[in-house]
């Protein structure tokens, strides 16, 4: 890991022991703080992203790697625009304790930052517990029932993947002596019969599968995810659940397709389960009556498609699995911020009280439209990019059942969203949706934002495609 | 049987009641008795720093927080009616696993150890935290921070009684 | 008699197992706290004993000492967690936790 880069780590970690110091007497002190510093951070790594300079050189010259610069922005973005929704949802809400909330945060952020950073798996488990810890207060915040009890759901479901974590990380230390990525993959390429490695590599995948919600493992995503406080609920659906679990499953997978015969049963597994997410998440979703919990089902089948393409293992599969990681970041927290604006205007989210809700409450349906119909796959919006090159990759590295059966779900998806939207946006205005009315515009300005980046990533795509070639595939190969 | 194999036996058995205790005190005090073990078993694998650290907070810190929460929960304790059997059924599981993983595991692993491969390095305890390892102190640090904020996040201070 | 390292483990597998039945089996939330706990001690007996038996010590002992601090935070905040709940629905039954049904 390049000293450049802890920076991102530090600054988030060092804000959150100033807030309570900070924000003894002034409370709201502790929201301009929160929202300054993830703006610093944002500013600070779009510079390197987006600089001109770095673009007509086609990257050459940033010798990090380019999943990690990746991953920082979009967990800056997605945070930004939770401590700016937050800021304003919270209001003078009593039971919510401002202070730890963005303290919280703002440890999470440093965490996930060190997550993306590290090249070792013991650091990597050690900020992964930090952010589970930060998670259960953070899904408790506002001391409901349905709060609590989402969290010591989580809490109870996803210990035990950690202990299996650990399982594998004592056996990867019997095996190979050695837990940093750089080594591991020296050890494979240079030929010994790698049957242990691979068992404890695989252990390791077993405890991250389960921290990602993978059918069949989970029984916790739908609790946790409806029953958090609505700002938290986009962020877990946005960031936490995808850095805590399925970028460990990518950076395993990278890893796996380096073995060739010997992990074969393993990417076969993989592949497995992501069709039964993607097929479990899909026909759930359909019998929801409650917004957050068809959101949430609609996030495992999302994963379901990461998960199928880390499976396959070519290095076009890898690019579609992270750039459908970094598209469903965005949807997602565009779909639960809105769910939480319903719940502020509206007073529901359940779908069966909702009606015609376009005219009432006209920006928060219009960027949900925009999200349900990236998620669902539409051209020219960004999911249709990254849905197209996993199947692409599935067709051309032989698992031609497996692309035939995710474009089939794919349509079921947008299908389902269509007669959805038609109901609750579009149908008759029904009581709860006429005493509706607008969020305030500081509130819907993240989602705008949100929805800029999705059209932006559709309409610019190839110079994404040529981004993440360059710096993602092209160094892949060891 | 040497004594290694004793300390261990010792601390399944003191997880076994843990597991059969009635109330959950004992069970608390067992656990504490299963850290003491842990400690003792880790003292005889020339591991003091470990041992020591593990005797002082798993057998000291942990139950004292464990011992604090029954005692905050003590007046429900009575009313949620556990099914005694399975746990009295226990003995008989435990029984089945270990034979079962006498012919089962122990070969297994035992296969495994001819994957292991030497470290050659003999570092200090020192080097190895403070110079290979040092982004864990920051982990450490950064989980410290947030145990100090979830704990201020669950019991607020707050002006009036709730 | 069979070498150290597989005896250690087979008494591994059993703590663990011993620690996932109890969370399997209870129904009060605080025994299945302590079943996880049995559990993690099972994992620090596992990495010391891959220590000794690679040679790196140290390796293990620093492994072990920063396993500790994350174990406390996190029963720290399981405990936190559970005494909140008991405050505001007054139980501590699993059972009880089925109010998001769907």
């Amino acid at each position: 890991m390049t000293t450049s880069l802890l920076a991102y780590l530090l600054i988030p970690l060092f804000t959150a022991i100033l807030i309570p110091f900070a924000a003894k007497t002034r409370r709201k002190l502790a929201d301009v703080l929160a929202n300054v510093t993830l703006l610093a951070g944002l500013l600070n790594i779009s510079f390197i992203l987006f600089n001109p300079a770095n673009i007509a050189l086609s990257f050459s010259n940033i010798t990090e790697d380019g999943f990690a610069l990746l991953m920082i922005f979009i967990i800056y973005l997605v945070a930004l625009c939770i401590t700016f929704f937050s800021s304003y949802f919270i209001g003078d809400d009593s039971k919510v304790n401002r202070v730890p909330y963005y303290s919280l945060i703002m440890t999470s952020v440093s965490a996930m930052c060190g997550i993306v950073t590290t090249g070792d798996f013991f650091t990597l488990y050690i900020f992964v517990e930090v952010l589970a810890v930060t998670s259960f207060a953070l899904i408790a915040s506002d001391e409901s029932g349905k709060g609590l009890e989402g969290a010591i759901k989580y809490f109870l479901l996803t210990f035990p993947a950690s202990l299996f974590i650990l399982f594998g990380i004592a056996f990867l230390m019997l095996t190979a002596g050695t837990f940093s990525f750089e080594s591991i993959k020296i050890i494979i390429a240079s030929g010994i019969p790698a049957g242990a490695v691979v068992f404890s590599l695989s252990l390791i995948l077993l405890g991250f599968l389960i921290k990602s919600g993978v059918v069949p493992f989970h029984a916790w995503t739908p609790d946790a995810y409806e029953g958090a406080y609505a700002p938290v609920s986009a962020y877990l659906a946005g960031i936490v659940t995808k850095i805590s679990g399925v970028y460990a499953v990518i950076k395993i997978s990278m890893m796996l397709r380096l073995f060739e015969i010997k992990a074969y049963h393993t990417a076969e597994i993989l592949m497995f389960l992501g069709m039964l997410s993607i097929a479990v998440g899909a026909l759930a979703a359909l019998r929801q009556k409650e917004l957050k919990r068809m959101l949430a089902f609609s996030s495992i089948s999302q994963i379901g498609y990461i998960i199928l393409a880390a499976g396959m293992g070519t290095p076009l599969a890898i690019l579609g699995a992270i750039f459908h990681l970094v598209n469903h970041a965005t949807f997602k927290t565009v779909l639960f911020l809105n769910s939480a604006s319903l719940e502020k205007g509206a007073g529901t989210s359940d779908m069966r009280k909702l009606g015609g809700m376009e005219h009432a409450m006209p920006w928060t349906s219009w960027t949900s439209i925009v999200a349900l119909l990236a998620t669902a796959g539409v051209p020219p919006l960004s999911g249709f990019w990254s849905k197209l090159i996993i199947i692409i990759a599935l067709w051309d590295g032989g698992a031609k059942t497996y692309a035939v059966l995710a474009l089939l779900f794919s349509v079921v998806t947008l299908a389902y969203f269509m007669v959805m939207q038609k109901k609750i946006f579009f149908g008759k205005p029904t009581e709860t949706s006429r005493n509706a009315r607008e969020v305030r515009p500081a509130m819907l300005a993240p989602v705008v934002v949100m929805c800029l980046l999705i059209a932006a990533l559709g309409v610019f795509f190839p110079y994404i495609y040529s981004y993440l070639v360059e710096t993602i595939a092209a160094r892949i190969i060891l | 049987m040497t004594y290694h194999t004793l300390l261990l036996i010792l601390v399944a058995a003191a997880a076994v009641a843990a597991v059969m205790a009635r109330n959950l005190l004992l069970s608390a005090i067992m656990l504490a008795l299963v850290s003491v073990g842990a400690s003792l078993v880790l003292f005889d694998f020339q591991a003091p720093w470990a041992a020591v650290f593990e005797l002082s907070v798993c057998a000291g810190l942990i139950t004292v927080l464990f011992v604090s929460a029954v005692s905050l929960i003590r007046h429900e304790e009575s009313k949620v009616a556990e099914n005694r059997a399975r746990f009295y059924a226990m003995p008989l599981v435990m029984g089945i696993v270990a034979i079962a993983a006498w012919f089962y595991a122990v070969p297994y692993f035992e296969s495994l150890e001819n994957w292991a491969r030497l470290g050659g390095r003999a570092d200090t305890l020192g080097t190895v935290i403070w110079d290979i390892r040092r982004l864990d102190l920051l982990g450490q640090v950064s989980m410290l921070a947030a145990g100090v904020f979830v704990v201020n996040s669950m019991f607020p201070r707050r002006k009036k009684q709730k | 008699m069979i070498n150290s390292f597989s005896m250690d483990w087979y008494f591994i597998t059993l703590i663990f197992f011993a620690g996932m039945y109890c969370m399997l089996v209870s129904r009060n939330l605080l025994r299945q706290f302590i079943g996880l706990e049995i559990m993690s001690k099972s994992c620090l007996l596992g990495v010391i004993s891959v220590g000794a038996k690679t040679g790196n010590l140290a390796l293990a002992q620093a492994l072990i000492i920063t396993m500790i601090v994350i174990e406390v935070v996190v029963v720290a905040a399981g405990l936190s967690l559970l005494v909140k709940n008991y405050r505001i629905t007054n139980s501590v039954d699993v059972w009880s936790l089925n109010n998001l049904r769907g």
